[in-house]
């Protein structure tokens, strides 16, 4: 369905609302997806398709609600589904249900944002994308045969249209391509695989892979490292300092970080207190910034929220010190922080919740490194940089946590987990190769220990936040790495000690 | 007009008389659900609130599978036309030819065979989505009315219902009734517990889950000694079902052996290699009734029925799909639906109560953080997991924060592990003798 009539749809259906009692947003998505896979030189899988449909979220006059939606984007269904939401919500505030008339604050907005994708969804056929991925398979197959190689190529596009009773309107589209590898391999008789991706908004992804085959020699290097993982020993657990890459470093935004300042959450948040952000917490030291925000041709671009307001760019930690949360309209002024816009649903068949979109994590203290085209090499390029700034210290463990493999947290304790590829001890000028072994720790304690960055900014670390059983995309990152002193309350697993 | 009807009507003459001979089918596949749900939640204590308000979500949705007279294949997601356009199905169909592939193993399509009978279907949550949902909202107000005071409470309940329909060319044409309900809480999101099945939850199970939480709730508020390295750590059944979700089932995936990414290769299997302790036996059974793991049929058109995957800890097979199972040179084998419908059997198992009496030394997990994230196909582990119930001599005495460390396969395989049945869950209390120290 294009711009233009998913607009017309919801238009109708606000039309049905009128003369009813009470606020009305209607959510419209038409998604289509083509997807591919190829396992070890087959074509695994081909698949075409989509997921269309509209929800509509009834307020009563007091602020109560109710949700109806369904996956047949059809006018017919309207008055169906307001009838639906409204009756559930008139329940709902039977029941004595938590009131919020925020949406009637909301400012109203008509907008109609063009597709910013630069080949459009279908302009390169199927056929040739499968050329184009079996080509880029086979290369890779031969570069590294003694792996078991998976390649696919994901090309999303979802149509939103927004509709509020107030005469918002706003549509926008967001593309999305990943080309990703995973790769297992086998060493005396242990198994490790291996992901890596290049993501980006369309199948310029592929153009640009088949012109500088980088993922492709990253994905080498990932199995080159796996496999000397395989038979690498463990660590003792313990406290280290470490050097995490951009991946990682996102992961510790997002997950540990990002969580604990979305506006629906102070009531269980770390950095919340009797339901209200703690602005004016010094969470890290001076020099430290994390900021949030869309970035055009990213993963997670989302222009406006999905209760239709402007999905603005927030720095959530100023110089280390928390100086913004991700408000959305129903919760952000309640939590004591703006209202951001930072309302994201996985589709319209869920609830929007404050949520991240790209999160970067800064710090004024950079120290610059020349990238090399090998992992190993830049490996070295690490080592030496350290060395050279005076930052590795005789006789002690500097451990290099490289790949994310996802993380968790529980932001109302402060406790996160996150898990690498494997780990190197950059201290050592053999560069010796370790297990991987879960980092963990408490938020504040990991945000307190981070000391400089090292190389320009990184933000395609790409992933699904997975709040409130949803699966939203989301990515961010870093410099290239971050450096973090050794704290007690930070952690490896690994070996008892 | 449904969609399944669509579907057939376009397939049939598809494969009977296309309009393009490019276009003509040999043979073809169509999945298709229709379900209707609702829902309500709790937030912080406050029920229905602008996150979490009562939800109605009607679908119908499915997938095709095609076949075409060249011997290509193409696999396609559907849902109903948003206009009515007389020109829909056949533009759609020639954008799933343009998106065909070749992949011989795929083209297969089973015959019909006998179904077994299986319940899946409880009336009394169509008379939920019928309108009498009375029930969803009176159980919100219980868990408000008994919760401890000072808990902040989270929770959600879900009632689903409706028809999934399976037709093949080859002659398979079914349609039955499912149903599904869940329902879960916690405190502090630090405790919880929930229930799903295809049935409305029992008085008596509810009680029982309800006591069981607020125990382990109570459990969490004094500090326990901490643990050592002779500890037993013990997992919960839903940590046991996460554990065998992320170590167990992606190994015994059919195309991830074909392909060589899984811990064990296909001549394991063919040489029933032992893997598991000989107490272990771990299945797939889809004909347990009103279970969410059951079904009728898989949505390739092959009937429910028993696999062994491991059988006194000898690899029996892994479990198959159409494709893999011709590549395998086997019939196709019972599917998981995550890890709905798989159990885990012990020889030596006895009952939760019992076992608890003989722990000396040992700590509960219920949950850890970052499970997710381990390597599969290791089967390795080092996991943080704050809030557990500290156990010494039979009795849980308080809480204390760990760090596992350790190979879930080897765990399997290792003669000190034991299990012990659970009386609200399908899967066991597993009681394993791994690396533990304190967080």
């Amino acid at each position: 369905m294009e711009q233009i009539e998913i607009r017309a749809l919801v238009q109708a259906v606000l039309a049905e609302t009128k003369g009813l009692k009470g606020y009305f947003i209607v959510r419209a998505q038409s998604r289509r997806e083509w997807s591919l896979r190829l396992s070890n030189g087959r074509l695994d899988r081909v698949s075409t398709g989509g997921d269309s449909g509209y929800g509509v979220q009834a307020f009563t006059k007091e602020g109560a609600s109710g949700f109806a939606n369904s996956d047949v984007l059809a006018l017919e269904l309207g008055r169906t589904l307001i009838d639906k939401a409204i009756r559930l919500a008139r329940r709902n505030e039977a029941i004595g249900s938590k009131r919020n008339r925020q949406i009637w604050e909301a400012p109203q907005i008509q907008e109609e944002v063009r597709n910013p994708a630069q080949k459009v969804f279908g302009e390169i056929s199927l056929s040739e994308l499968q050329e184009k991925v079996i080509s880029l398979h086979s290369r890779l197959r031969d570069g590294f045969p003694e792996g078991s190689w998976q390649t696919s190529y994901r090309q999303i596009e979802e149509v939103w249209c927004i509709g509020r009773s107030d005469g918002t309107l706003v549509s926008f589209v967001i593309p999305r391509a990943v080309l990703m590898h995973q790769g297992t391999v086998r060493d005396q008789g242990k198994a490790q695989s291996t992901l890596i991706y290049r993501s980006g908004m369309d199948a310029t992804v592929l153009f640009e892979e088949l012109a500088d085959h980088s993922l492709e020699k990253k994905a080498m290097d990932r199995a080159a490292f796996a496999k000397a993982v395989c038979s690498a020993p463990h660590l003792p657990s313990g406290h280290y300092p470490l050097i995490i890459d951009y991946g990682l470093a996102k992961g510790l935004a997002h997950e540990a970080f990002g969580h604990a300042v979305e506006s629906d959450h102070m009531n269980e948040s770390v950095l919340g207190e009797a339901g209200k952000l703690r602005i004016g917490l010094r969470v890290a030291r001076p020099g430290v910034n994390i900021i949030d925000g869309p970035l055009l041709g990213d993963w997670a671009y989302q222009p406006f929220s999905a209760n239709g307001l402007i999905r603005q760019t927030v720095t959530i930690v100023k110089d280390g010190v928390l100086v913004a949360g991700l408000g959305d309209i129903f919760s952000g002024e309640e939590a004591g922080m703006p209202v951001t816009g930072a309302g994201r649903a996985e589709s319209y068949g869920q609830i929007p919740l404050p949520r991240m979109s790209n999160i970067r994590l800064l710090v004024d203290r950079m120290l610059p490194l020349t990238p090399a085209e090998h992992l190993m090499d830049e490996v070295k390029v690490v080592r030496e940089t350290l060395m050279q700034n005076g930052e590795l210290r005789e006789g002690e463990k500097n451990l290099l946590l490289l790949g994310y493999r996802g993380g968790q947290v529980n932001p109302k304790t402060g406790d996160f987990v996150f898990q690498c590829d494997g780990i190197i001890d950059v201290a050592d000028p053999n560069l010796p190769i370790y297990q991987p072994s879960i980092f963990s720790g408490k938020i504040l304690s990991a945000l307190e220990a981070i000391r400089g960055g090292l190389g320009e900014g990184c933000f395609d670390a790409i992933g699904a936040c997975g709040k409130g059983g949803q699966s939203v995309a989301s990515s961010g990152g870093s410099h290239r790495y971050l450096l973090m002193d050794v704290d007690q309350q930070v952690s490896l697993g690994g070996e008892q000690a | 007009m449904k969609l399944v009807a669509q579907l057939e009507d376009l397939l049939y003459q598809s494969q009977q008389a296309p309009k393009k001979e490019e276009l003509r089918l040999s043979a073809w596949r169509i999945l298709v659900h229709e379900s209707e749900a609702v829902s309500l939640g709790i937030k912080d204590n406050s029920p229905g609130s602008v996150y979490t308000p009562p939800s109605y979500r009607q679908g119908e949705s499915g997938e095709v599978f095609l076949v075409w007279a060249d011997g290509t294949c193409s696999q396609a997601i559907v849902q109903l036309p948003f206009k009515n356009d007389p020109d829909y199905w056949p533009k759609e169909l020639e954008q799933w030819k343009l998106a065909s592939y070749e992949d011989p193993d795929a083209t297969h399509i089973p015959s019909p065979e006998p179904l077994e009978l299986v319940a899946l279907e409880d009336r009394a949550i169509e008379q939920i989505i019928a309108g009498k949902d009375e029930v969803l909202f009176d159980q919100v107000k219980q868990w408000l009315k008994d919760r401890p005071s000072e808990a902040k409470m989270q929770g959600s309940i879900q009632a689903a219902w409706g028809y999934r329909h399976v037709r093949t060319s080859t002659g398979l044409a079914v349609t039955y009734q499912q149903s599904q309900f869940i329902s879960w809480f916690s405190f502090d999101s630090l405790v919880g517990g929930g229930f799903v099945k295809r049935r409305l939850i029992r008085p008596e199970e509810r009680e029982d889950l309800w006591v069981q939480i607020v125990n382990q709730y109570e459990g969490m508020k004094k500090e326990a000694p901490p643990v050592g390295p002779q500890t037993q750590v013990i997992l919960s059944p839903s940590m046991t079902e996460d554990m065998l979700g992320q170590f167990v089932l992606p190994n015994f995936s059919g195309d991830r052996v074909i392909e060589g990414q899984g811990a064990f290769s296909k001549e394991n299997f063919l040489d029933q290699k032992l893997v598991f302790h000989p107490h272990f036996s771990l299945l797939i059974d889809p004909l347990r009734p009103l279970e969410l793991g059951s079904y009728m049929v898989t949505p390739e058109g092959v009937p429910a029925h028993r696999t062994v995957l491991a059988r006194d800890g000898l690899l029996q097979t892994p479990y198959l799909r159409v494709k893999d199972a011709v590549r395998w040179g086997a019939k196709p084998t019972a599917l998981p639906q995550g890890t709905g419908g798989l159990y885990l059997k012990h020889q030596a198992e006895v009952p939760w109560e019992e076992a608890l009496q003989g722990v000396e030394d040992g700590v509960l997990v219920l949950s850890v953080l970052g499970l997710h994230t381990q390597e599969a196909v290791s089967g390795s582990y080092s996991l943080s997991a704050p809030h557990c119930l500290r156990i010494l001599k039979g009795k849980i005495v308080g809480r204390t924060d760990v760090k596992l460390t350790g190979n879930f396969l080897a765990d399997l395989a290792a003669p000190t592990t034991k299990t012990a049945q659970a009386s609200l869950s399908n899967l066991p209390y597993l009681m394993i003798k791994t690396g533990v120290q304190t967080l």
